[in-house]
Order: structure tokens, then sequence, then C-alpha cells
């Protein structure tokens, strides 16, 4: 591969395109094949750091802030970004909120699992995340029992975390009579209020027998999950192709193109739902490297924040993005509904994105406290620019260079030296510039 | 971390808000995305097929950013959502109904604590401020506000809300959003959201309102020269760069954040509220008094979806809105104070029966606010019957919520309902007044704006005739003036009238004013004894149709023309103009060298000169008999057509007379003039001209005195020969400061030392060469005068020889 379509492929697997990866990927020895999986082999679990692995009564903010900052700490430093990438795709699949899980020992043990199963079987996920304290307590199955069901998980596991409501052709996945005996399926699996682990309440499960998608059984609620993703080949199928869908958005552009969906579900069918094959094909594709999909990703927040830590060396110790997130519109550890974030324009109108630039503007002055030499003293203008688009990895336009370029000469027409705004500013316009912000 | 847990509500707002999925707008992406996350069936029958068909949207990214000022009678609407479906009972309570005690069991208000609003009903206890904006006569309570067929649903129940449509379609689009699709123009700051992004509501089909967030903006709001050159710079950005549509997206909203930044940070500058909503509506306020063009702000807060715990949430709830309205009310400037209207909304209501959890669950019915200083205070709809509850034991709905929407679309945005709403709602009629009414005008009627229509003139009243007697001293002529002289019966907010006096006792004066309405202290024309004047007049319409005539001193006979009215609906337009001589023929002005003779008429061009269009429906002038012979009148229509028996100016031999004219031009583009006995000089002076496409809206004021130099009345005495004085008329006497692009004065000279003339012209401008006043010496005249307002918001009258008292009423004003 070159290594453009190399950086393209680090960016969106790695956050960053690290210059030492791209010279290694870019190697005439080195294929796609080779890049890919030098990219996603060697993946294993990762330890959580002991201040986050339990509830400290008290702390629960000063935890979130923790477990935030090292987040995205471990999106650069992790020797495999892609399990970071992954992990918070499940995140904002499986959604479980801080907010309302309030556990800091919860949270990070459903985190544990998206991270360290990130290339596992989403089946065996599916079943995990379902029983764990985060999602009983996010979805109140823990209130869902025999004499008064709650059908908020049973509804969700099919309407976001698997089927989708309708499929391809615009037919429902499933009807409110499904709800309604997935819902009781999911009675009396709930909290053992000692330990807060995960308990089965037999006294509160419905073991009478309910027709589920036409089929009359003693369905229990892990019954319901493999009858999905397995039993039931058809409904198997939709899942691969809702989940698809997603992960080409995550990670490439917005709504592909059936044919692109249809292939790449069908990898992650004949896998037995195994993640690793099908994120390899995604990787693998033609159509990864197509235009559409080079130019089709805006920066997530978080993207953005791990790029300005990245190109300026800071981590989130020093810039706090925990206090910028919300107003981006994306905090880690939680999403603002149960259907997560979305992409792209999601991400792009005047009300988030000015978060962006008050972070952006923070570095700046972080930046100038501590670099004693101005990025354009001593610089001609292109000079000046060439240095700020290094600094930040930037490929410029020719817009955004003419507007930069303006700027510079603008300021020199006013002040001939270099002034102390000059280089100042440059360092924010540089990281708003639309070439920041597209992953 | 300030996420509610409810997830269901925030799920709603969220999927409802923030659309942008696709960097040209609004597509078909974002419409399956929305129906893939839970679209409820019923909404979904019948609109995906349409959706997928649409055609992608031309781009709205961040290029059209310049303001204009709200115009002077232009209604704003402030909408302020109650997330989670407010529990309407516990808001506006039925405290005399048993089964309200019954059902509501824990959760309802006792009756000795609400704040009663009449014998059944009652506001909750910590509305204290609403209380208080209701007995002013403020408050609009909608009673069972619904729709038919709820699903209970928070998401495909704000969705129905904000899609505001009639029939079951696809929430493509929002009823704020199609509002604005009909406004004229491309400025993106005529709605906005003050919260966490843009809402479906006010996302129509090509326009889109914006989104400012309700925490401040952190950047685009520096002042020094360095931060705006780097503006400057990151506006740049923001041109095709041939890297996808993504790029320049982000290129546009960059823009956008530096030019929102600059437009909106003042109104974050000082300190905000805590509270939720109360921070809220104090930014709301700012932004409305930063005239930056908005007609419609959102805003709103969560937590009303009380399932549980209800008593002790919904009061901190309603502590918020009470404080958040107090907190606006007391942030708005006075003059938007009667351009305002505030209305609530929610998803739904909740359930009459309380659940076993001190809280109550989805209803389907709800009661709502409309509040502001042009609402007409009161009850409207019926409260939903508590017996006999309806599908899943919840309430029916008496008023449908588009109904609502009509009412104000139509009441207070400039109307429009039936497109926006896909077909016609009752209209409740929640409104006493149009937007712009200045304090101490609330007497006037609902509706007051007018566009004129102008008639040929017809005699509506004339005391001379019939059984009908001359106006003794202190005595008040009735005319009716709806429905007679080819005036509609209704729909008419003023008319204008060529009003006489002739053939009086003794020097005496007339005034007209709308019957029903107090009389005004400055009178319409002034008459000396057995001496015919007319003088034009445009009075609002008053009780019954009729306007009121009253002499003053000895016995005056009183003749009344009507030469055309203003009503509400679309028709001519006022446009000003500097004065503009178009004839004058002492010197061959306008083509005529030499007196109209007796019976003799003479046809004076008007459209194509002194800035009158083609287009031009009928002309404002000022018409000044010079040096006639003869005792007579003139008699001015429009040319081609049979001349009126009407009179425009009346006259004696020897004097200079001049009166204000408004004339329909005839299909030649000329004005006739008609001299009925001897000969006569005759200017005419235009001052504007009226036109379907031209802005100036007619607004009827109650006469508010200007100016009065006597001394006795604390004025600063007769203004001298050749002396200007300036006047003030924006901003005062009920007068908007802005918007505003003529005046109607009722201009009087009294006591004039000499022979004299009077010109009133705009401030700013050089002096013409007309007259609006002739007065000869002690002779007291009045006139009135429809004048262009200068750019420093004043006119100037000038008096060209010897000295004079004069007074000024500002009787109405034309928008801009």
């Amino acid at each position: 591969m070159d290594a453009t379509q190399v950086a393209h492929l680090l960016r969106r697997t790695e956050y960053v395109a690290k210059p030492s990866r791209v010279t290694a990927l870019s190697q005439v020895s080195v294929t796609r094949e080779n890049a890919v999986d030098n990219i996603l082999n060697g993946i294993g679990p990762v330890t959580i750091p002991t201040y986050i692995d339990h509830d400290i009564d008290g702390e629960g903010y000063q935890q979130w802030v923790y477990a935030v900052q090292w987040w995205l700490d471990r999106m650069i430093d992790s020797p495999k970004p892609i399990q970071e990438k992954m992990a918070f795709f499940w995140h904002g699949h499986f959604c479980s909120s801080w907010d309302k899980v309030n556990s800091a020992w919860a949270m990070m043990n459903q985190n544990r699992l998206f991270r360290d199963q990130a290339f596992g079987n989403f089946r065996d996920m599916t079943q995990a995340m379902a029983v764990q304290p985060a999602m009983l307590f996010y979805l109140d199955n823990l209130d869902n029992v025999k004499t008064s069901p709650n059908q908020n998980f049973a509804r969700e596991l099919m309407e976001l975390f698997t089927l989708g409501v309708v499929d391809q052709n615009g037919l429902p996945n499933y009807t409110e009579d499904d709800v309604t005996a997935a819902a009781r399926a999911w009675t009396g699996h709930g909290i053992n209020w000692d330990t807060y682990d995960y308990k089965f309440w037999s006294g509160d499960h419905d073991f009478a027998s309910k027709t589920f998608m036409g089929v009359a059984r003693n369905w229990n609620g892990p019954d319901i999950i493999a009858y999905l993703l397995q039993e039931n080949t058809a409904k198997k199928l939709v899942s691969c192709k809702f989940l698809t869908k997603k992960l080409w958005e995550y990670f490439a552009y917005q709504n592909p193109p059936q044919w692109l969906i249809d292939e790449l579900a069908n990898v992650l069918y004949t896998n037995d739902f195994n993640i690793k094959p099908w994120v390899k094909a995604m990787l693998m594709h033609d159509e990864f490297y197509s235009t559409t999909a080079m130019q089709g990703l805006v920066k997530s927040p978080v993207d953005f924040v791990v790029g300005c830590h990245y190109y300026t060396g800071y981590r989130a110790a020093i810039t706090n993005p925990q206090w910028y997130v919300d107003g981006m519109g994306q905090e880690p550890y939680a999403p603002p509904n149960v259907a997560g974030w979305k992409t792209n324009g999601y991400w792009v109108n005047t009300s988030v994105f000015g978060a962006r630039a008050e972070f952006a503007r923070d570095i700046t002055w972080r930046l100038r406290r501590n670099d004693g030499t101005p990025i354009a003293e001593g610089k001609t203008p292109e000079q000046a620019i060439a240095a700020v688009a290094a600094m930040f990895g930037l490929n410029l336009s020719t817009v955004s260079h003419d507007a930069l370029f303006d700027y510079i000469t603008g300021e020199r027409l006013i002040d001939p030296n270099v002034g102390w705004w000059e280089s100042t500013n440059l360092l924010t316009m540089a990281m708003m510039t639309p070439e920041f912000h597209l992953a | 971390m300030t996420l509610d847990p409810d997830i269901s509500t925030q799920e709603a707002l969220r999927l409802l808000t923030d659309p942008d999925d696709d960097p040209r707008g609004m597509d078909r992406r974002r419409f399956l995305q929305l129906m893939g996350y839970g679209v409820g069936a019923g909404l979904m029958a019948g609109g995906l097929g349409e959706v997928v068909g649409r055609d992608l949207l031309p781009g709205r990214v961040s290029e059209a950013w310049a303001t204009s000022p709200v115009g002077p009678t232009d209604g704003i609407l402030v909408l302020v959502g109650l997330f989670g479906g407010s529990d309407g009972l516990n808001v506006v309570v039925p405290y005399t109904n048993s089964l309200y005690y019954t059902q509501h069991g824990t959760l309802a208000v006792p009756a000795n604590q609400v704040l009663q609003l009449n014998g059944s009903l009652g506001l909750h206890p910590n509305l204290g401020y609403l209380k208080t904006l209701y007995d002013r006569g403020e408050v609009a309570v909608v009673q069972g506000v619904g729709y038919p067929n709820p699903d209970l649903s928070h998401f495909s129940s704000m969705a129905y809300w904000m899609y505001g449509k009639s029939g079951n379609g696809t929430p493509s689009s929002g009823w704020i959003g199609r509002w604005l699709d009909g406004l004229a123009g491309d400025e993106l700051f005529r709605a906005a959201s003050v919260g966490q992004g843009l809402p479906l509501h006010l996302i129509g089909d090509n326009k889109r309102g914006i989104a400012i967030p309700y925490w401040g903006l952190g950047f685009g709001g520096g002042t020094n020269e360095y931060d705006l050159r780097m503006y400057d710079a990151l506006r740049e950005y923001a041109a095709p760069a041939g890297r996808g549509p993504w790029h320049d997206a982000i290129a546009g909203t960059v823009k956008g954040v530096v030019d929102v930044g600059q437009q909106v940070s003042p109104v974050f500058s000082r300190d905000l509220p805590a509270s939720d909503l109360e921070k809220k509506m104090t930014v709301v306020a700012r932004l409305i008094n930063a005239d930056l063009g908005l007609r419609v702000l959102d805003t709103g807060y969560d937590g009303f979806d009380t399932h549980s715990s209800q008593p002790a949430a919904l009061s901190d709830l309603l502590t918020d809105l009470d404080a958040a309205l107090r907190a606006f009310f007391t942030t708005l400037d006075d003059r938007f104070r009667s351009r305002v209207t505030i209305m609530t909304y929610s998803e739904f209501g909740r359930t009459s029966w309380d659940n076993d959890s001190e809280g109550s669950d989805h209803g389907t019915v709800n009661n709502h606010f409309v509040i502001g200083q042009g609402v007409k205070g009161g009850l409207y709809g019926a409260q939903a019957s508590l017996a006999g509850l309806e599908r899943w034991d919840r309430m029916a709905f008496n008023t449908d919520f588009r109904s609502m929407y009509a009412s104000v679309l139509d009441g207070w945005m400039g109307g429009g309902s039936s497109t926006v709403l896909g077909a016609n709602y009752q209209n409740l009629g929640l409104f006493k007044q149009a937007p712009g009414l200045g304090v101490g005008t609330g007497s006037l009627p609902p509706s007051v704006l007018g566009d004129f229509v102008g008639v040929t003139p017809a005699r509506l009243y004339d005391s001379r005739t019939g059984r009908k007697l001359p106006l003794g001293a202190g005595t008040t002529g009735e005319v009716q003036v709806l429905g007679a002289g080819g005036v509609p019966a209704s729909g008419v907010t003023a008319v204008a009238l060529n009003v006489t006096a002739t053939g009086g006792t003794t020097a005496s004066n007339f005034t007209v004013w709308p019957t029903g309405d107090a009389q005004p202290g400055l009178p319409n024309l002034l008459s000396p004894a057995g001496r015919s004047v007319p003088n034009l007049v445009i009075v609002k319409v008053g009780v019954g149709g009729r306007v009121n005539v009253i002499n003053d001193q000895g016995t005056t006979n009183c003749v009344v023309d009507v030469v055309g009215y203003f009503r509400t609906t679309t028709a001519t337009r006022l446009q000003p103009v500097s004065p503009f001589r178009a004839l004058d023929t002492r010197y061959g002005t306008g083509g005529r060298l030499g007196q109209i003779g007796a019976n003799s008429s003479y046809d004076v061009t008007v459209r194509g000169v002194g800035g009158v269009p083609a287009g031009a429906d009928s002309v404002v002038v000022n018409v000044t008999a010079v040096a006639p012979t003869a005792n007579s009148w003139l008699t001015v229509w429009p040319s081609g057509q049979t001349r009126p028996l009407a009179s425009s100016l009346n006259y004696v031999a020897g004097q200079v007379v001049p009166n204000l004219v408004i004339a329909k031009i005839g299909s030649n583009g000329k004005i006739s003039v008609y001299n009925s006995s001897g000969a006569v000089h005759v200017i005419v002076d235009i001052l504007g001209y009226l036109a379907t496409g031209s802005p100036g809206r007619h607004f009827p004021l109650q006469a508010a005195m200007l100016l009065d130099t006597r001394p006795e009345q604390g004025g600063s005495g007769p203004v001298g020969p050749t002396s200007t004085t300036q006047l003030q008329v924006l901003g005062v006497g009920g007068v908007p400061a802005s918007g505003v692009s003529a005046v109607a004065l009722n201009i009087a000279a009294i006591g004039p030392s000499a022979d004299t003339y009077l010109t009133a012209w705009p401030g700013g401008e050089t002096r013409p060469t007309t007259s609006n006043l002739n007065p000869r010496k002690n002779t007291d005249v009045a006139n009135l005068a429809i004048l262009k307002v200068g750019a420093n918001g004043k006119i100037q009258l000038y008096n060209q020889s010897g000295s004079t008292n004069l007074l000024v009423d500002v009787v109405g004003y034309f928008t801009s």
C-alpha cells in the first residue's frame, strides 16, 4: 500500500497515523493483509487500574474523571489502539451510562468486557453483557419481575443490540408480542444485593410458557439471545447486517450500499459472530480505500481530543478533556441514551463545534506557556505554514493553506516582526482546520 | 455528567435533535435513522416510502449570517418545552373535582393550596408569578390539549408535536421550520434553540433554525484585534476545498462558530442564574434584546417524566418555571414586551390515576400556557373529563395541539397556519392585540396592522342633508364607516377620511377619533367662522364600526368623505419618499403653467416621478391651493375615471390652503385635479406611494402629543421666523425605536403672528420647497402629514414667517 492508504488505515484504526507506523507499513514488502494483520494481531487482556476497579464512596466523580483520562490516554499509548477503538464501538453499541449505573465497579466491569472481548465473539459478548450489573441497572432488568414485567431491556435487545426495528426491506424484525414475551423471559435476572453481582431470582422469573417469534416455549432470557443469534438463522443474518452497517459507519462512511453490507455481513455470519475476521474483511475491502471512504468520516469528539493529545504530546491529566467533552457531545462512559452516538453530522453543528474550538484554544495557551520559541518566528509565511502543518500532521488543502497565508501576511503588514499573537493563533487555526477534524 | 437517567425522554430528545447526518442538511439518512431508532408504528405507516424517495436538499452551511432587526410589528414566539410529559392536572388543578382527588391520590394538590383562577381551577402553588401574569390578563390557559390516537411513547409523541402536521406522515420536518420556509429572505437568525442542539421542530424543508448552546460560547466572542483577525482567517476555510462534502461542512461550521460567537457572545457575558430553565430563559430574553432578528426561540427543560416521587420533583420543576418566567420578563427590554409570546409544550400529559410509586405514568392530555402582553388572558378549550376515561384509562382530549399552533401562527406570527400545519385548525383567538402595540394602547382592536385599499372618494356623512343637524358646541356625531362607501363590514383596521368643517357660526375645531376610545387632545382640523376647511384624517375604526366627530365651538356643519381604508389582509403598503413636487402651476412644474380654471381639471403625472414606481396604486400627496380667485374646492381622483362628488380641498379666495390627499392613480399613471369655481394655482407634493410589495403597513396609535410649544403647557414658546424644529419621532409616543418608515402626524399651528407656511420633512435631509400648513395671521390651522422618518429618527418642521406655537400629535406609523 502507498503511504496515503496506510495513513488512512492507521487514522481509522489507531486514531492517528504515527509517522513511524506509516513508514513501517508502507514498505513495498508489506501487503495490505500484512498491514491489517499487524494492526489486529497481538491483542490481549488489559488490566483496569485499581483506582477504578471498585467503588469508592464519595469519589464517583473523580473515578469517572480518572476513567475518562485513562481511556483517552490508552487510545494513543496502547500498543494496540485498535483494541480501544473497538472497545469504544461496543461501548456505543451496548450502551450503559455512568450517570444511571452510578458505579465505577459495574461500569469498568462492562468496559473490561468491551476491551478484552473486543475481537471475541459477538454472541458471547451479548450473553455476558446482558447479565452484567451495568446493563441490569441501566435498562432496568433488575426491576423486571414476573408480577410486573419491565420491557426496557427486552425491547432494546432487539431494537438496538441485535436486529434493529426493521430489516433492509423496511419490514418489522419483531412485534410487540415478541417484546412482551422476551420481557417475561428476562424476568428474575437481577442483582445480588449483598455482592452487587448478577443473581437469578427464580421466584421472580416467569416459568410459564411464552410465545416468542411464534415459538411457544418456557423461554428464559439467555434463550432469547441464543435464538436470535444462533437458532433462527434468518434473524442471525438480519443481526449480522444490522451490525455490519453500524461497523462500516463507525469506520468508513454513512449509509453503505446494500451489496457491501451483505458481503461483510456474510463474513460475520459464516464466522459465527467471531469479530476479528469480520473487521479484517472490512479493512481489507477495496471500498475501504475508495475516495468516499477516505473523505467520508468526521472525527468524533474523542478522536479529536486524542488527536490533539498526540500532536502536542499532552495527555489527559494535563488538558482535562472531561471539562470539554460534554460540550462536544460525547462523554465517555455516558452515552446520551441507549441508542449511543451517531456519526458525522451528529458532531458538525455550531452548537457542539464551539467546544472543540474551546479545547483547541485551551491547548494553545498551554503550548504557548511551555514553548519558548514561537512557531512562526524567523520563518517566511510558507515556512510557518509548513511548520504548523507538520506539527499537527496536516495535509492542507489549497483553501486552508491560503487562509493561513492570508492570516500571516496580514499580521505582518501590521507588524513586520513575528508577533506573539501570530504564532499563538496559528496553533489554534491549525487545530481548527477541517483537515484536522476529518478522520 | 449532566445527563438525566431517564433514558426514554432523553432518547426522544436526542434523536429529535442534532440532525445533520449529511453535510448538505436534512436528508433521508436522518429519517431512516429516526425510523430505525424507534419511531412508533403509527408514524411509520405510509411514510417510509415517501422518505426514501426524497431528494437531497441544497446546502445550508453557514453562508447567510446577515441579521436584520425584528420588525416593530413582528411577533416573537418563545417555546418552552416541558420534557418528559408534564402533569397538567397538577399544574392547572381542578380543585373542586372529587374525581381528581380520588384518582390523583397522594399526588393531588390540596384545594386550599391552589392559586385560584376561578371557582373550580387553580394553579399549582409554586406558580405565583404566573398567577400574577394571569391576573393581569396576559395568560391563556389552553386546556385538554392532545391529539387522536396517541401511543404514549416519548419519542413518537415528541416527534408528533414537533412535526405538527395533520395526518400520519413521517415527521420529516418541524412546524416552526415550515413556518421559516414561508418567510422571505434567507437569514439564519430567525429561529434558534437555546439548548444542546437543533430539535426537529426548528427544521423545515428548506430552512432551519440555529443551535445556541445554553452554557454559552467559549470561542468566537473575542473583541480584541488579534482575535478578530484570526476569526477572519477561520472564516476563509469556508470555501469548497475539493476534499469532499464533510470537509466543506466542517469548514462552514467553523465559520458558523465564529459568526455566532460574534453575534451572540454578549448575551452570555453577564452572570446567569443557576437553575436550569431560569438560566435558559434569561439567555433567551437577552437574545431577543440583542435584536438579531430572531422570531422564534426554543428552549426547555427536562424532568417531567415523574413516574415516582412526583410531588417533590414537580414542585421543584414548577418553582424553576415560575422563576424562569419572572427572569425572562425582568430581563426582556420594554420595547419587546408587546412583541413576545411564550407557549409551553410537552410530548404528552400524565395519567389521572396515580401509580404505586407516588408518581404518574404517560398520559394523553395536557394543559398549556400561552403568555404575553398580546394574549387575551383566560381559559380556552375544556378541561379533560376525569369521568369515563378512554383507552388505557387515559383522558380524552378536547383541544388539538395543532389548534394551539394555528392560533399562535395566525394570531401572532403573521399567519399561514394552514400551509404550515397542512390543514385548517381552529383559531382559538388567544390574542387581544397584534404584536408591537405599545404599552398603554391595550384598548386597540385585536388586529391593527393595515394594508391600504384606496376607494373612489365617497360621502359617508353630511350634516347638511337628510334629517341630520349641524353639530352644536361639544356635540359629537357618529359616523358609520364600516360597510359604507365601499368600506367592507369587517377586517378593517382604520379608515382614511377627508373631513370638512363648513359654515360654522364661529371659529371652531373638529376632533375625529374611534368610537369608544378617549377623545384625543389635539383637534384634526381648525375652522374659522363661515368657512370650509377640509382635512385628511386617518382614524382607527371604533366600536360598532364607527368613528366620532366632535365640534368644539358654535354650530358647524360636517362632511365626511372616505378615500380609503386599511385592512389586515394584504393590499397595498406605504413607501414614503422624500417630498417631491409633482405640480406647481405657478412655475410650470409638472407640465402646467397657469391656473386651473373654473370647472376644469388637469392630469398630473405621478407614476415614474419622485420615486413613484410603475406599480404604485395610490399616491400620498399634499395638495395646496394658491391664490384662488373665488371660494371653491378641489377634487382629486384617479385620472380616466368619473369624477366623484367629493372634495379634497376647500379654499376661500386669496388664501393658501394645503391638504393631505391619498389618491388612487389612474391607469395612465396620473391623478386628476378638478377646480370648481374661479381660477387657482395648484401645487402637488408627493410624500409617498402605496403599492403591493411596499413595506409599510399602517399601524394606528392612540394620538400621542410629541410637541407642544405653548408656554402655558410647559412648552418652550413659539417658534420664530425661518426656524427649524427637530422632532424625535422614533421610540416616542408608541412609535417603535426601529422598523418604522413613516409616521402619520397631526400638525397644528396655533396663534401665528403673521401669514406663513410650515414645511415638514425627514430629519437629516435638505428642506424641500413644499408646504404642509399655510396659516394666515392669527388663524389656527391643523393638517395631517404622512412623513418619511429621517435616518436619525427625526422629522423637521420649518416656519417661514412670524412666530407660532406648534402642536404635533403622532396618530400612526408605517412599518419598514
